[in-house]
């Protein structure tokens, strides 16, 4: 039997305007056959600048060493690795989307996944880039990998956070990466059997891997993806929880706290959906994919946003209230003077995050402001600097004034080069994205079908038949023996 | 065919529930001459096991309203074939938090400091120093606020869903009825992070053993007993659909459930995995003196015992789509869940009471007592649930997104 | 795999391909697929398929990547190269969980996917036949294969009676082979034209 098809028309639609199968094709298919707009090519060209301007930076740094970032005795991670689990924490989101609201099943997903899982991947990729060009000898870097050598033979070290980070990072891109390119099969044969051009049929047809949608290739499809979700739904756990246990398994005041992986996971959701919020905002207005990126979705998102924001006060809170209470003279100086006390010389910093985190979402609680779409843009960029704050908090606040007071140091800044390398990476970011919205379905173009006829606008308006229908009568009717 | 909409308490379970609630009593006054008039260290004992069973118990019908709450603001659909359930459940967040309050000011005012040390702080510099939130005034204070707070939206939360058997409810009422809802959801939810996933753990009992700490000890015992919670709603909504109740509920359900109850033993592990391996990686003595007694000393076995039926046996069990699909295998599941928490809880008490003051040896006192205390509390579950579920229709059959229940699949 | 014939039935709306799917099998016709723009829940059902046991697969590929990261680990510091590390015990357990976990969810990703790949034929350079371009775009196109006992004009008659939009006869090879999709491939000679009824 076919599946019966309602949704409750309490709920808004999720795909706007009466579409049809061939019209959710044309819209999202659209923009991968027309040629990028104006746009397009000022925030392509911006970004390969920026890439470029990241490569010198990085060419700088792995030529004359690590002196070359301002980084000191004291405060041995300072902008890099902040950047790095900030951008960690933004490849957060994409499988959040993807995984576990699958699993919760999620409607609204559908819209934004495949954008924030392609972010994901970015983002993780740019990640990478700082505990590897922080090596300093970066030729090196496959000394990070286990295997047998003639060094020893000098193995890795399994109890180190660090070496879990490897293993961690890598893991969550690569199966990131089938995750969304399984998604993008169908797709990406929709595009090969609609094009009319020949570059673009032999390259599709080469990425589609000859997918013709055959019904058993679905069923394992979606036994692929559900299990798929199912793994990625502890591993984007485990990710952040690693990255934090970097931190949380030394003894320094202010890291050793055991409540940092939980916390550490609600803050890279909430900085990833910032991002997606970034992104899809300006993406459903270049591509104009407004009825399938409704505000809707902008809301839904604001809520989650919101929420984690909300989990992370709770645990900021918790962290300062137990530096306290553990009576622990060490932590409570940390948290005292070199956090809370907004004199202290990275005061401002914690201030700063406590405002932009945990204070500012909190207007999210309004619906009129959720769906504000120029409040939302204002607040995804606050809430992604307010985040950037959060690791800079962890990582110099906690280090700056260390156990030997005559090491003490307030005088990091970054230098050009360190900030160039930040701004590379969001070169390298960008780039990929305004590829990858050029050349890939952005949305995913079979999951909006798949919803369609139950959370698109013209068949939600059918379903007042249903609606007005009492409980017992649709009961019955839905559950009559078949004969 | 018209739907089952009146519960009626059957004879055979009042009977069940009222006669475990006489074993409850008197393993109660039993425990009581046993262990609750001796000297002030034997007292502890009996003392333990009350706050043992009367948090854990209040804290998983609590949660209860936490899965209300929570797929509320979700918007979840699903769930609605089985909410007057769940909300049978909480109303027995009323009598369980006025035994629990007894208990915990007993405690306070009776000045039991062999359980509770920082009551009397004088000459110990950390306890000293912590009394500005260990005190007996804040305590009970904030623990009336915790209760009375619970109670109190609870209740509301209950009322508002009471509204939906007035009669139909049009589109456009619905959608003010939704937001109204999750107002009041919400309300509850910033209620509950601020007791349950903060301070209530922490001052009931995470302060037994004064001088130790943890900031994940709340989220810890927030998981603890949410999946109690999910495990408790699965058995009644299974007994309702043995009754020939709930013929809403199907196997889609209960996997749901079951999904709940396998997701949410996993969250715990890795809760308790965290704050473990943090705590033995970084080695600190003050925070290592915890898992000592616990992980290696006297009541190692319980704990292994207690983690492998909460960790490994929903994993391997209910990983399968067809074991979550089972009504059996996930009533058993359900059953073991919450024993294994409930011993989850009693490490957490116990090991903090039963360190011999001469030898400095633990020893775990486990025994007729807590398992009688324990029946009691589970027979006034039952007889709260049961009478609630006979007040109002079985189904919030006007409830907006009702008809998704109805069709739900997975 | 070899060049057969086969009878295309299109459907615009899965409500009317859910019956004839299943008037089809009840009239004894053999269906070869049916290809759809998106995953339809229940249809694999309605066509007698068997449940796919990917997903346990998948759970041995994790058990294998589990034991994988536990064996080698435990050799290594216990075995070849015992280090003292902070004191730790050499085999720490509590520290390898991570590492653990990880190569469990690498090793069941990378086996599912392959193994995904490996039973549907899907790689770069693969290609089909594919029985109508719309078949990823909006049409449901159910493919019935021709045998000695197929009657055509009758099963044509039959796919319209259902609800077919559009019914055609092709010959083709049913399986895969290397190619690129701007170039038409004659696989055979003499085969290969394309009946429209």
């Amino acid at each position: 039997m076919a599946v019966l098809k309602y949704e409750s028309q309490t709920r808004d639609p999720l795909v706007d305007g009466h579409k049809d199968y061939h019209q959710v094709t044309e819209d999202i298919i659209r923009p991968i056959e027309a040629n990028p707009s104006r746009l397009w090519w000022i925030g392509f060209i911006i970004s390969v600048c920026l890439l470029l301007f990241g490569v010198y930076s990085v060419y700088r740094e792995v030529t004359y060493g690590i002196g070359q970032w301002n980084l000191n005795k004291t405060i041995g991670w300072g902008w890099d690795i902040t950047n790095f689990v900030w951008w960690v924490g933004i490849g957060h989101a994409g499988t959040l989307i993807s995984a576990i609201l699958l699993l919760f099943r999620q409607g609204w997903r559908t819209g934004v996944n495949r954008a924030a899982e392609a972010m994901t991947i970015f983002a993780v990729m740019c990640a990478g880039q700082f505990p590897i060009f922080h090596m300093g000898r970066v030729w090196m870097a496959f000394y990070v990998l286990p295997y047998p050598n003639t060094r020893g033979p000098l193995w890795v070290n399994f109890n180190s956070p660090l070496l879990w980070d490897v293993f961690a990072i890598s893991t969550y891109f690569t199966v990131s990466l089938l995750f969304w390119y399984s998604g993008l099969l169908p797709d990406l044969a929709t595009v090969r059997d609609r094009a009319k051009l020949k570059w673009r049929k032999r390259m599709y047809g080469l990425l589609s891997f000859g997918w013709t949608g055959s019904t058993k290739h679905w069923q394992r499809h979606e036994s692929l993806s559900l299990v798929l979700a199912g793994l990625s739904t502890p591993l984007v756990l485990s990710v952040h929880t690693i990255v934090s246990f970097d931190f949380a398994t030394s003894v320094i005041p202010g890291w050793h706290t055991t409540i940092f992986p939980p916390y550490f996971v609600a803050g890279a959701v909430f900085s990833g959906f910032a991002m997606v919020q970034t992104l899809l905002l300006i993406t459903r207005k270049v591509l104009g994919l407004k009825d399938y990126i409704t505000l809707n979705h902008i809301d839904v998102m604001n809520k989650v946003i919101v929420l984690t924001g909300s989990i992370v006060g709770v645990a900021y809170l918790t962290e300062l209230f137990i530096a306290w209470y553990g009576q622990n003279g060490y932590e409570w100086y940390a948290f005292k003077e070199n956090r809370a006390n907004l004199f202290s010389p990275y005061g401002w910093s914690y201030w700063l995050m406590m405002g932009c985190n945990v204070l500012s979402p909190q207007i999210f609680w309004i619906k009129k402001m959720r769906t504000n779409i120029t409040v939302t843009f204002f607040m995804s960029i606050l809430i992604n600097i307010g985040m950037w704050f959060e690791r800079f908090v962890i990582i110099v606040t906690s280090i700056y004034r260390d156990y030997l007071p005559s090491s003490w140091s307030t005088y990091y800044a970054p230098t050009i080069w360190e900030v160039g390398f930040y701004l590379g990476t969001f070169g390298l970011f960008f780039t990929c994205y305004f590829l990858f919205s050029k050349f890939f379905p952005v949305i995913a173009v079979a999951e909006i079908k798949h919803i369609l006829k139950k959370n698109g606008e013209s068949y939600k308006a059918k379903m007042d038949v249903i609606e007005n229908k009492p409980a017992e009568k649709f009961y019955e009717e839905t559950h009559a023996v078949p004969h | 065919m018209s739907l089952k909409e009146q519960f009626t308490v059957p004879g055979r379970f009042r009977t069940i529930s009222l006669s475990l609630m006489a074993i409850g009593i008197v393993s109660l006054v039993a425990g009581y001459f046993l262990y609750g008039t001796g000297d002030e260290h034997y007292q502890v004992r009996f003392w333990g096991t009350l706050i043992h069973n009367s948090v854990f118990f209040l804290l998983v019908v609590n949660a209860a309203m936490f899965f209300i709450c929570a797929t509320t603001l979700a918007m979840g659909g699903w769930q609605l074939a089985f909410r007057r359930v769940s909300e049978a459940i909480t109303v027995a967040v009323i009598p369980l938090g006025v035994i629990a309050l007894i208990v915990l000011l007993a405690l306070v005012l009776g000045h039991q400091h062999h359980i509770y040390h920082w009551l009397t702080p004088e000459g110990d510099k950390i306890l000293e120093g912590k009394s500005g939130f260990l005190n007996p005034r804040f305590y009970i204070i904030w623990t009336i606020l915790t209760i009375g707070g619970w109670i109190i939206l609870g209740r509301k939360m209950r009322l508002v869903s009471a509204e939906l058997d007035n009669g139909p409810v049009p589109v456009e009422q619905g959608r003010k009825y939704v937001f109204r809802s999750t107002v009041w959801a919400s309300l509850f939810l910033v209620w509950f992070a601020l007791t349950v996933l903060s301070t209530a753990p922490w001052l009931w009992l995470m302060s037994i053993d004064a001088h130790w700490y943890s900031t994940m000890f709340s989220w810890y015992t927030f998981a603890s007993t949410f999946v109690s919670g999910i495990a408790v709603m699965t058995l009644f909504v299974i007994y309702l659909k043995n009754q020939g109740y709930l013929e809403l509920v199907n196997r889609e359900h209960i996997h749901d459930l079951g999904k709940f109850m396998f997701a949410f033993s996993i969250f715990w592990t890795y809760l308790w995995f965290s704050q473990f391996m943090l705590i033995w990686y970084a080695n600190i003595p003050e925070e290592t003196v915890y898992f000592k007694p616990r992980v290696e000393g006297a009541f190692k076995g319980l704990f292994w015992f207690m983690f492998v039926i909460n960790f490994l046996a929903p994993l391997l069990i209910l990983m399968r789509a067809g074991s979550k699909r089972n009504y059996t295998t996930v009533t058993f599941m359900a059953i073991l869940i919450i024993i294994g928490h409930w011993l989850d809880v009693y490490q957490m008490v116990f090991p903090g009471l039963s360190q011999d003051p001469e030898t400095g040896k633990y020893h775990v006192p486990l025994n007729f007592f807590d398992i009688g205390v324990a029946l009691g509390f589970v027979g006034l579950i039952m007889y709260s649930t049961g009478n609630a579920l006979a007040k109002r229709p079985l189904y919030v059959k006007n409830h907006p997104f009702f008809k998704e229940t109805i069709i739900h699949h997975t | 795999m070899g060049v057969k014939k086969f009878i295309v039935g299109c459907f615009d709306n899965e409500d009317v391909l859910f019956p004839a799917v299943k008037s089809v099998r009840k009239a004894g016709y053999k269906i070869h697929d049916v290809y759809t723009p998106m995953p339809i829940h229940g249809l694999d059902h309605a066509m007698g398929l068997r449940e796919t046991s990917l997903h346990t697969a998948g759970f041995i590929y994790g058990i294998i990547g589990t034991t994988t990261a536990l064996t080698s680990i435990t050799w290594i510091f216990t075995r070849d190269w015992p280090l003292n590390i902070g004191g730790k015990p050499h085999f720490s357990l509590p520290a390898w969980i991570p590492i653990m976990f990880e190569l469990t969810v690498l090793f069941a990703a990378v086996g599912m996917v392959l193994t995904f790949c490996y039973l549907c034929q899907l790689a770069p350079f693969v290609k089909k036949h594919h029985f109508h371009l719309r078949a990823t775009d909006d049409l449901f196109v159910m493919v019935l294969e021709v045998t000695s006992k197929t009657n055509e004009a009758d099963t044509i008659n039959f796919l319209k009676k259902a609800g077919a939009v559009e019914v055609n006869v092709q010959v083709a090879e049913d399986g895969w082979w290397l190619g690129r999709y701007d170039k038409e491939q004659k696989l055979y000679q003499g085969h290969g034209e394309t009946v429209i009824v």
